[in-house]
């Protein structure tokens, strides 16, 4: 929580401090909630530092208005070019398209997340003729489900497999004079084998956050839903919304709604669930093929938004599993519900926009570098960051949200740093004020540079690229070598070593040790500044290592993949 | 026990896939000669272990023809009048459960959601009378003053056989891909019960865990038959119970459960079609109840042969992770409860059922921990009191759904429900020093209310901390 970055980082520390930043919204839900923790200050006015704001009010007020620097806002311009059903099937196949004809044709194959889709009114003699196609193919009738497009929360949606129950919509709406502007909808072709749990369908939540879109930098979090319908799946009986349609919304209305569960798994009970079912690598390979459609997914709309950097947007992908597990796309969210329906729900909720606005940094304090905050994990920055073939993760989704523990550690390392800069700062301002001593100020610089070196990327504002991305990769082997006790090449030997699985705990002590010296040494005394800082820089590498363990351990995976073998070095540990 | 002549055998080899496989190989040995002796083939199955496969395959078929019988009297004679007693009382309960009902259909406002014939702690508390009982009996010999809830005269299998038994599992280690690989297609060829066993034992891959149990009960290629049986029996749910009743309002607690809320429906259908289900009288190990008519009463034991009690649906709810089929759920449920989830509700003295394996436990706690069992006693908190609801419903609810798999496994792979016994010592063990530090029942419940995670693989580690 960023509670710890309020406990560790010193208040002269911040280049932004919170108790400066104002947030403005008219939601009063979660985020309300969210906004407040962060101890920020609500504003009415223009003066806001974050802005998290109704999708409509974008299209209307953001055009005209001029943002400052510092001001993020929640939404790009043109989010409804992935968000509104329609223009997403349009730009998907339109970057299919593309791909094909540049010749990267097994690129082009993996657009196949989303069913075969039409937009109504414009592609109706298209759609009539695949209709008749399909129902000729096959002896069972192809079922289609029509979506408006300008609707959420599974208003207007139904479902068909005549067409007359199509003919008789066509005149009710299209040709309707009260409603001149025949209403889009489009039709898809119905999932008809999903996936079933305790005979029930069900879809995925799943939250993506974009920070930018040149480079695409894509956050994924670890945790989301499986939202179950109430009524056992039937495929003949299309009629009953209940049982097709698992939106919150809706299943809200069915008289069995369970207020308490909420008729909710998160995911990693769903994860859970089929590995004990199917096993491990099947289920690895579904959550990879996930991350790797909400990625394409943002791909192929990358070049068509208007990026900008006061902008960020946090996705609620709608993702529905088939009985061979694999994912379709259903819809993208741009404000995806922040409203809960139990207190589970609220905190899970707090905690994802909470972690949001630590990745937005308004404070300025991080380096922009981090593989994970919170519970998020970097999926992609210009292009998707891939773990190692022999990892045991294929994707952090599902996995253990071990957010608590990280950020405390990522607060701690980041109260490191900032320290160590300020006493740069402050140093140079001495010595600037001292020019008496010039000998001593060359010599400091000297050192001081050649300490630099190993560490660039702890300097932000480097403009050296090349030796950045290098120290990037390295971190993100480091971080996967220490899953992986089992397979052990040279390298990850070498890493088990330095931090074997029962040292956790020790580590932690070591951060805090590092802590305590590092508030200890603040006190700018110019004698001893030079060792201080060595120390405080070889402190701040160890604790780096530590920063990107995404998992306590192996055995904290075990847990959540619910294998019945469990590291016994942990329970020592735990004792 | 019914005798199959050689012909029988012959047929039954014939069924069995590993008795062509034998075969092929046989052929194979002897591709490129053209005469084949006796002797030939004796020769080359004894060098290549098909003879070994050989007998143990028949010996496998001779041990499933043979048909296991319900167990219906106990050799210690006391405890057949027991039984009786033991039925009479569950006849009076279902009388009041029956009044209650009516009560409520009266009266909506008093909704009384506790209804249930018997629960874990009225199976104690009669098994506690036991006890005196022998005292009378006894009368005149010397007893020695026991501390314990249990002390009932039946053979016990000694505790320390049970701690040696399971002991290996402390050395269990994590497997790594290409070991997993090899257990996964073993899975899938074997057929002989001693080999499946010997799998459920060491280690079984998720995702590979519904075969090996279709396999180990012979259902592996009747998935047609298990279908239809339980149409018919989904058919016969038409006609409403009494029993349904209860066994909705005993759906509610697993509806609480994260883990298991989606399969509520599943379960609830799959305890309707038990209770209907005339083969569990016929293939169940031990007689639940002894089924004496009654004329006073309205009710009189279901089909089954026994009442259902409550929480029956806990031992449903972790099959149903398992398969998306619940005609396969169904199946695997009947045959857990048929051959092993009985006895935990059985007075008998076999050593699977309630009784051994609370003796088993105390008898392991008193001695091993009796600082722990004398403090319990003092704070009138009888140690079985304290683990009874774990025993009885295996730890489902208590531990997350793949380590009760886990128990499942070990249930099968030792044909046996000691691991229980080893699991609530375990589960003490880890308490210990808080349940030391209580001072009456209060405080142990609130040790137990609070958020705790037992793991299976933890308890086993628990258990033999000395």
């Amino acid at each position: 929580m960023s509670e710890y970055f309020r406990k560790y980082i010193k208040k002269e520390h911040y280049a932004n401090h919170y108790s400066n930043l104002k947030f403005k919204t008219s939601f009063r839900n979660c985020i309300l909630e969210a906004f407040k923790r962060r101890l920020w200050k609500e504003t009415e006015g223009d003066d806001w530092d974050i802005m998290w704001a109704e999708k409509e009010w974008i299209h209307e007020v953001l055009d005209h208005t001029h943002l400052q620097s510092n001001q993020k806002i929640n939404h790009f311009r043109n989010h409804y070019e992935l968000t509104r059903k329609d223009l997403m099937i349009k730009n998907f196949k339109r970057y299919k398209k593309n791909l094909e004809r540049e010749g990267k044709q097994e690129e082009a194959n993996n657009y196949n997340f989303f069913p075969l889709t039409f937009h109504l009114p414009s592609e109706y003699p298209i759609f009539f003729e695949e209709f008749k196609r399909q129902s000729t193919n096959s002896d069972t009738k192809t079922a289609w489900i029509m979506k408006p497009i300008g609707k959420s929360q599974g208003k207007g949606i139904f479902i068909f497999n005549k067409i007359q129950q199509i003919s008789q919509w066509k005149n009710t709406l299209r040709y309707n004079q009260d409603n001149p502007q025949a209403e889009a909808y489009i039709v898809q072709k119905y999932i008809a084998d999903p996936l079933l749990i305790g005979g029930k369908k069900f879809d995925m939540r799943i939250y993506l956050l974009c920070t930018s879109y040149q480079p695409l930098t894509l956050y994924l979090y670890r945790t989301g839903f499986a939202r179950f319908t109430h009524h056992r799946y039937d495929s003949e009986d299309i009629s009953n919304t209940y049982v097709h349609l698992t939106n919150v919304a809706i299943q809200k209305t069915s008289d069995n709604y369970d207020e308490k569960l909420g008729g909710k798994w998160n995911l990693q009970t769903l994860k859970l669930y089929l590995m004990t079912k199917y096993g491990q690598e099947k289920v690895a390979e579904t959550f990879y093929n996930i991350q790797m459609l909400m990625i394409r997914s943002l791909q192929a709309v990358q070049k068509i938004i208007i990026n900008d950097k006061h902008c960020f947007e946090l996705y609620g992908f709608d993702i529905l599993l088939d009985a061979q597990l694999k994912p379709w796309l259903l819809e993208v969210n741009a404000s995806p519900s922040m409203t809960s329906n139990t207190p589970v729900d609220f905190e899970l909720k707090c905690g994802l926009l909470d972690d949001v606005f630590t990745i937005i940094d308004l404070e300025k304090v991080l380096t922009g570098n981090e593989e994970q905050i919170g519970g998020f994990d970097l999926i992609c920055k210009g292009n998707p960051i891939k773990l190692p073939i022999n990892s045991t993760f294929t994707t952090y989704l599902g996995a253990f949200n071990n957010r608590q523990q990280q950020l405390k550690k990522i607060a701690k390392s980041t109260a490191i740093r900032l320290a160590q800069t300020y006493q740069e700062s402050q140093t140079k301002a001495i010595e600037i004020g001292s020019k008496g001593q010039k000998e001593k100020e060359e010599k400091d610089k000297q050192m001081r540079s050649s300490s630099k070196g190993p560490q660039v990327m702890q300097n932000g504002g480097n403009g050296n690229n090349k030796p950045n991305n290098l120290t990037k990769q390295n971190t993100i082997i480091k971080r996967n070598t220490t899953n992986l006790p089992a397979l052990g090449t040279v390298q990850n030997k070498n890493n088990i070593k330095r931090q074997p699985l029962q040292n956790a705990g020790q580590q932690q002590q070591q951060n805090q040790q590092s802590q305590s010296n590092s508030s200890k040494k603040n006190n700018p005394n110019e004698d001893s500044m030079l060792s201080a800082n060595q120390k405080l820089q070889k402190l701040t590498q160890e604790s780096k290592i530590n920063q990107f363990q995404p998992y306590k351990q192996q055995s904290q995976y075990n847990e959540v993949m619910g294998m019945g073998v469990v590291s016994r070095n942990l329970q020592k540990n735990e004792e | 026990m019914q005798q199959l002549d050689n012909q029988e055998i012959l047929m039954k080899l014939k069924s069995s896939k590993q008795f062509w496989d034998i075969k092929k190989k046989i052929k194979q040995g002897f591709n490129d000669q053209q005469k084949i002796g006796v002797n030939d083939i004796q020769k080359f199955a004894q060098s290549c272990e098909i003879e070994d496969q050989l007998i143990k395959l028949i010996s496998h078929i001779l041990k499933k023809s043979k048909k296991r019988e319900t167990l219906k009297e106990d050799q210690i004679e006391f405890l057949n009048t027991s039984k009786i007693k033991w039925t009479e009382l569950l006849f009076k309960n279902l009388d009041i459960v029956h009044q209650k009902t009516k009560n409520q259909e009266e009266d909506d406002t008093n909704t009384d959601s506790k209804l249930y014939i018997y629960d874990e702690k009225n199976l104690l508390a009669f098994l506690q009378t036991f006890k005196q009982q022998q005292h009378s009996a006894l009368y005149q010999n010397v007893q020695f003053q026991s501390n314990k809830l249990l002390n009932i005269n039946i053979p016990l299998k000694s505790s320390q056989q049970i701690l040696d038994k399971y002991q290996y599992l402390l050395l269990q280690e994590e497997l790594q891909d290409e070991k997993i690989n090899k257990i996964r297609k073993q899975i899938e060829n074997e057929h002989l019960d001693i080999e499946l066993e010997k799998i459920a034992q060491t280690f079984v891959p998720n995702g590979e865990r519904c075969l090996l149990y279709l396999k180990y009960f012979e259902f592996d290629h009747q998935e047609t038959i298990l279908q239809q049986n339980f149409t018919k029996l989904q058919k016969e749910c038409l006609n409403q119970l009494f029993y349904d009743e209860l066994l909705e309002i005993d759906g509610h607690e697993i509806s609480e459960d994260t883990f298991y809320f989606v399969f509520q429906e599943q379960i609830l259908t799959c305890l309707k079609c038990f209770i209907r289900d005339k083969t569990i009288k016929e293939n169940i190990r031990i007689q639940l109840q002894n089924g004496i008519k009654k004329e006073q009463t309205e009710f009189q034991l279901p089909i089954t042969g026994f009442f259902p009690f409550k929480n029956i649906s806990k031992y449903v709810a972790p099959l149903c992770y398992l398969s998306t089929k619940i005609h396969i759920i169904y199946a695997l449920f009947k045959e857990f409860f048929c051959r092993y989830f009985c006895f935990l509700h059985a007075i008998s003295s076999e050593n699977n059922s309630i009784l051994s394996l609370c003796m088993q436990i105390e008898e392991i706690i008193s001695t091993h921990s009796p600082k722990l069992f004398h403090h319990l006693k003092v704070i009138g908190c009888d140690t079985l009191k304290l683990i009874i609801h774990q025993l009885v419903y295996c730890f489902v609810g208590d531990m997350d759904p793949p380590h009760i798999l886990t128990i499942y496994d070990q249930i099968i792979g030792h044909d046996s429900l000691e691991i229980l016994v080893i699991l609530c010592v375990g589960f003490l063990n880890k308490y210990k020093s808080k349940l030391l530090l209580a001072k009456n029942y209060e405080n142990v419940q609130q040790i137990f209310q609070e958020l705790r995670e037992d793991k299976f693989q933890e308890l086993v580690q628990f258990a033999y901390k000395q």
